[in-house]
């Protein structure tokens, strides 16, 4: 995979700083914190999926001993606090907005933390009970009595777009919040006239709980003589979050104070602010003393922002020769009941075309509301749902043209020449070699030993099926960012930067970087995030832009660190500073060796007798807007054996060729590779937030139901990394942290379709469990994935 | 979690007092079923009579035709155990694909059969083998033993001191774990025991049951193929976001046949 680590510089597989204190319980994650007087909350929760809040009765949980008090989100609206601003859409500069067909605004409203009228989903937050205990605040909890008049409900996608689906907001005519067409409607249509071959796929990617190891905590303080609002939390989000903190407490920003240690797991489920961090800081205020939350694995399922769940129908159509000529369809995407981001199905639809060469295409986009947990972008926002549904179109079209899988890829997939590329819904794709990274991806999954492989399968009773898929994804997030940086007299270095990480192993990379560029020793650099009262500008960690944007900003302060500190040596040394060079920490003039890095910080720190402006700390600043996005891209192949009596599906191999510009560090790129693939194996064939369609209620409310995907089920994953560097970025370098997960949807799914091919299985929706395997083998007609009991609707969005 | 009273008698009688008249006290074992349904507040006692350091409910020991293994001694123990591999393979089997490793460090034979869990293992061996359940009161049948969903035979105070049991001619176990929780989707143990042929099936009913057309053919042919026209009618069996009956049904018959090609001598 990669090899020894032979120095701390960019490329090096070196191992993080942060594993030691991570996995030996010295992490200081939310709830390791604990504050003097704090006081202990814990929310009590909606059993229906739809229901009028008619009253809540709080006296039976105030007469048990320790509970300080319960309160409710009538509370909280007659305090004057505010809602939940809602992001909606990627305003980002390189994406496509998506506008209503008929020009209407989409429908967006704030929903506040917790609602004093409705609840509009099981696990929704109705109130929250203070104690002096956990416990105590759970018994109180079990004595609160909340009378609730329930109302219909309508959980699916393709239900809650119909226009008799009952309502999640009254402010709105239907559950459509928006109704978009984007691409060339004409083109598209002269692309189908003009086919020799046109395939369709109907689908359904279900929802899934994003199911970070950290469960959400947050505590909230508030001083009073001051008027500061203090809260710790877990979250992907550092100064939009203050921002979002600020609004909905209504108060300046500067009031407050923001901060983040160490956070497990995001992927998407954290990455915006949710109900509990303005509970707890609200809560502290109304009771004059500190409130704590953590949650437990049961709430994060119901009450996680969930992900995906998209149904989609499209079509391909080809020439006689295979080329590509258009792409069609409709995607509907379920925002769960908050209209607070439909970015998904914007992120999605907009390069639904991946890296193939594709003249026109045309599409529907629809983003519903229903009654079900709220929605975010779940790690690679949308795209997994798209490559899959692109992927398994090609697939069909290898079947129904007869030509090759791999080759039909290879045909039609955008050459290096014709890089940057326009795609027909507007993204531009800067550099890359689709080509040569698929060609090397064959090669590692030994796809032309496969046929061999299959037969011997063949003599124990087992299918063997392969798939390989490519991908793009869209790395934009928040534009801005800024680090500054600063060398200290004792040789060490500190970087101050408003990224954060959640995993994606910062303090290791960002040291490598300021070990490259200012020779500082990996072991004395420091890095300083989370905190709003240090961190003043940045964007937290998403949309792969901690490393493609933390890299432009660290460069750029430490070059300025370097400017500063040549200027210095030659006050110091009577030289010109244009004669002094610097490399590997120490300045030197015609050759010859004349100070080191931290001996110019120790002048500054001491000296009188330089100028005014080189007096002080040796540090400098870079404060960068990136208006461009970046195009990781990839390919990945899939090889599977099934059971044929069972349906049991064992992945045996699985390759991946990520191209990421320039590797700072292999070995968490490898780490963030496995991860998104076991994410990806896990909606492919395990995972499902099982919504009841007739009681609302959400049935994988645990890990006894819901299933994770475990090391034991995964094979050793082949993972190779790719660098043709991006045009875009100085550095060349693009995000690693979501390639994993981008086509695995699709390549597993084509690997089993594959498999089960010799049955006449053309098609497997997910995830694809064993009985749903054993049932396609058999003819026979698959189980609901939103009744328990019935058999599958068709999905029909026309 | 509720508050309770925990106790640690070092001998049986003190345990037995400590349960005895008092329907809000319960035994811990393993806890590996009963702590985590505290700590979701589903169940709540006054007081927890721990038995781990009653010694004289560990160990496993043959005894003539018999295999006697103790209360509470833990699934890794028997997983482990010579005397139960060469005994009873199956159950080393059984033993040793139960939860995960923390799970079996810890979890007791005892407290898995008194849990009577639809989905649990053990109970189909005890079934499966004609097992007998021995407690400080009495000797109860293992056709007798499980009566419903989460339900013994065991009286208010009684106290699960071993299972007894006999050794087979041949056994077997397959099992296909549930996706999420790795209990027994569906299991099936089947033994060809001293007195005649035994297919013992988890995970797919309220409890465990015996498959008798099953059990009829492998009678008459204690080989694979003897099953090949036998079906297992879905009328009864879970069915639950993870499988349905009918895929229960069919799964039984794949799993016995699997089990007993296992149960053949190497």
């Amino acid at each position: 995979m990669h090899g020894p680590v032979t120095s701390t510089r960019i490329g090096q597989p070196v191992p993080r700083k942060e594993d030691m204190r991570l996995i030996t319980g010295r992490g200081r994650y939310t709830d390791d914190l604990n504050v003097e007087g704090q006081a202990y909350a814990v929310m009590v929760r909606s059993p229906h999926a739809h229901a009028i809040i008619r009253a809540i009765d709080v006296r039976g949980a105030l007469a048990v001993p320790g509970v300080v008090v319960v309160l409710t989100g009538a509370d909280f609206i007659a305090d004057q606090m505010k809602p939940i601003p809602n992001k909606t859409f990627s305003l980002h500069p390189a994406e496509r907005p998506l506008v209503n067909s008929d020009g209407t605004p989409a429908f967006n409203v704030p929903d506040y933390p917790m609602p004093a009228d409705k609840t509009r989903f099981v696990g929704e937050a109705i109130a929250m009970v203070i104690a002096e205990s956990i416990n105590a605040a759970k018994d109180g909890a079990d004595r609160l009595q909340v009378e609730y008049e329930p109302l219909p409900s309508v959980t699916f996608t393709v239900d809650a777009a119909a226009a008799e689906a009952p309502r999640v907001r009254d402010e709105h005519s239907s559950n459509i919040c928006i109704d978009a067409q984007v691409g060339d409607a004409e083109a598209t249509e002269e692309g189908f006239r003009k086919a020799a071959h046109v395939v369709k796929v109907k689908t359904w990617i279900p929802r899934v709980a994003g199911s970070p190891m950290e469960p959400r905590a947050a505590i909230g303080e508030f001083n009073p003589q001051t008027g500061q609002y203090t809260i710790h939390t877990c979250s992907g989000s550092t100064l939009r979050l203050r921002r979002d903190l600020s609004l909905v407490l209504d108060v300046p920003e500067p009031q407050v104070r923001l901060v983040i240690r160490d956070v497990g797991g995001n992927f998407g489920t954290r990455g915006a602010i949710f109900a509990e961090q303005p509970l707890v800081a609200w809560a502290a205020r109304r009771i004059g003393r500190p409130v704590k939350w953590t949650s437990e694995r049961g709430e994060l399922l119901l009450s996680d922002y969930q992900g995906r769940d998209l149904a989609v129908e499209a079509e391909l159509a080809l020439d006689a020769n295979g080329t590509f000529l258009a792409m069609r369809g409709s995607n509907v995407g379920n925002l769960g009941s908050h209209t607070g981001n439909f970015s998904m199905v914007q992120k999605g639809v907009e390069i639904m075309s991946s890296i193939y060469r594709m003249p026109a295409a045309h599409f529907r986009v629809r983003a519903v509301l229903s009654h079900t947990a709220p929605t975010r972008p779940y790690r690679s926002s949308g795209r997994p749902e798209v490559i899959y549904v692109l992927e398994r179109l090609i697939d069909l079209a290898a079947r129904k043209t007869g030509i090759d899988r791999a080759e039909l890829r290879l045909r039609n997939l955008v050459s290096l020449s014709e890089l940057p590329y326009e795609n027909p819904f507007g993204m531009v794709y800067d550099s890359g070699d689709y080509i040569g990274v698929m060609k090397r991806t064959l090669e590692l999954a030994d796809w032309k030993g496969f046929p061999a492989r299959k037969k011997e399968a063949r003599t124990r009773g087992k299918y063997r099926g392969i798939g390989v898929a490519n991908y793009v994804d869209t790395a934009s997030g928040i534009p801005r960012e800024k680090a500054r940086v600063t060398v200290y007299p004792d040789g060490s270095a500190e970087v101050v930067i408003g990224t954060i990480s959640n995993g994606q192993g910062h303090e290791t990379s960002f040291a490598q970087l300021v070990n490259e560029w200012l020779g500082v020793p990996f072991d004395k650099v420091r890095l300083v995030t989370g905190d709003t009262n240090i961190v003043d500008v940045g964007g937290g960690a998403h949309s792969g832009r901690g490393m493609r944007l933390g890299s432009i900003v660290i460069w750029g302060a430490s070059n300025r660190v370097i400017d500063k500190a040549k200027q210095v040596v030659g006050l110091l040394l009577q030289k010109n500073p244009g004669d002094v060079a610097f490399d590997d920490g120490a300045f030197s003039v015609s050759g010859e060796p004349v100070m080191r890095l931290a001996e110019v910080a120790e002048a500054m720190a001491i000296r009188t007798d330089l100028p005014e402006e080189f007096r002080g700390t040796l540090c400098a600043e870079c404060d960068e807007t990136v208006n461009v996005a970046g195009f990781p891209y990839g390919c990945h192949a899939c090889e599977v054996e099934i059971d044929p009596d069972l349906g049991l599906v064992e992945i045996v191999r699985h390759t991946a060729v990520d191209d990421v510009g320039r590797a700072v560090n292999p070995l968490i790129i490898h780490g963030q590779t496995a991860g998104g693939i076991a994410q990806g194996v896990g909606q492919a064939l395990l995972e499902h937030a099982f919504y009841d369609a007739s009681t609302g209620q959400m049935l994988a409310g645990s890990f006894m139901d819901y299933a994770m995907p475990r090391a034991d089920i995964l094979p050793s994953f082949i993972t190779d990394i790719s660098e043709v560097p991006s045009t875009t970025h100085p550095l060349g370098i693009r995000p690693a942290g979501e390639g994993g997960i981008t086509p695995a949807l699709g390549v597993i799914i084509n690997a089993v379709v594959d498999a089960l091919s010799e049955f006449g299985v053309t098609h497997m929706e997910m995830p694809a469990t064993p009985e749903r395997i054993w049932r396609a083998i058999h003819g026979k007609q698959q189980r609901s994935r939103i009744v328990p009991d019935a058999a599958e609707q068709e999905i029909s969005l026309l | 979690m509720h508050d309770f009273v925990y106790h640690r008698p070092q001998d049986l009688t003190s345990a037995a007092n400590l349960i005895s008249g008092n329907p809000e006290a319960k035994l811990l074992a393993g806890g590996m079923s009963l702590l985590p349904s505290l700590k979701l507040r589903l169940a709540q006692y006054s007081d927890l009579v721990d038995l781990k350091s009653v010694a004289t409910l560990q160990g496993i020991n043959r005894d003539g035709d018999a295999l006697v293994i103790g209360a509470t001694t833990r699934h890794a123990q028997v997983a482990a155990s010579d005397d139960v591999k060469q005994a009873i393979p199956a159950l080393t089997v059984l033993a040793g694909g139960i939860g995960d490793p923390l799970v079996r460090n810890r979890g007791t034979i005892g407290g898995s059969i008194a849990n009577a869990d639809p989905a649990a293992d053990y109970p189909s061996a005890v079934l499966g083998l004609g097992a007998t359940v021995i407690t400080n009161r009495r000797e109860i049948s293992g056709d007798s033993f499980f009566t419903g969903l989460f339900e013994t035979a065991l009286k208010g105070g009684e106290i699960i001191t071993a299972v007894r049991f006999p050794v087979p001619l041949l056994s077997g176990y397959m099992k296909l774990p549930h996706p999420a929780s790795r209990f027994a989707l569906t299991g099936v143990f089947v033994a060809q025991t001293r007195s005649g042929v035994r297919v013992a099936v988890t995970g797919a009913g309220s409890s465990v049951f015996r498959a008798a057309a099953a059990e009829k053919a492998l009678t008459a042919d204690f080989s694979p193929a003897a099953l090949d026209d036998i079906t297992v009618d879905p009328d009864g069996l879970t069915s639950d976001i993870h499988a349905s009956a009918e895929y229960r049904a069919h799964a039984i018959i794949v799993l016995a046949k699997r089990a007993v090609a296992s149960a053949r001598p190497q």
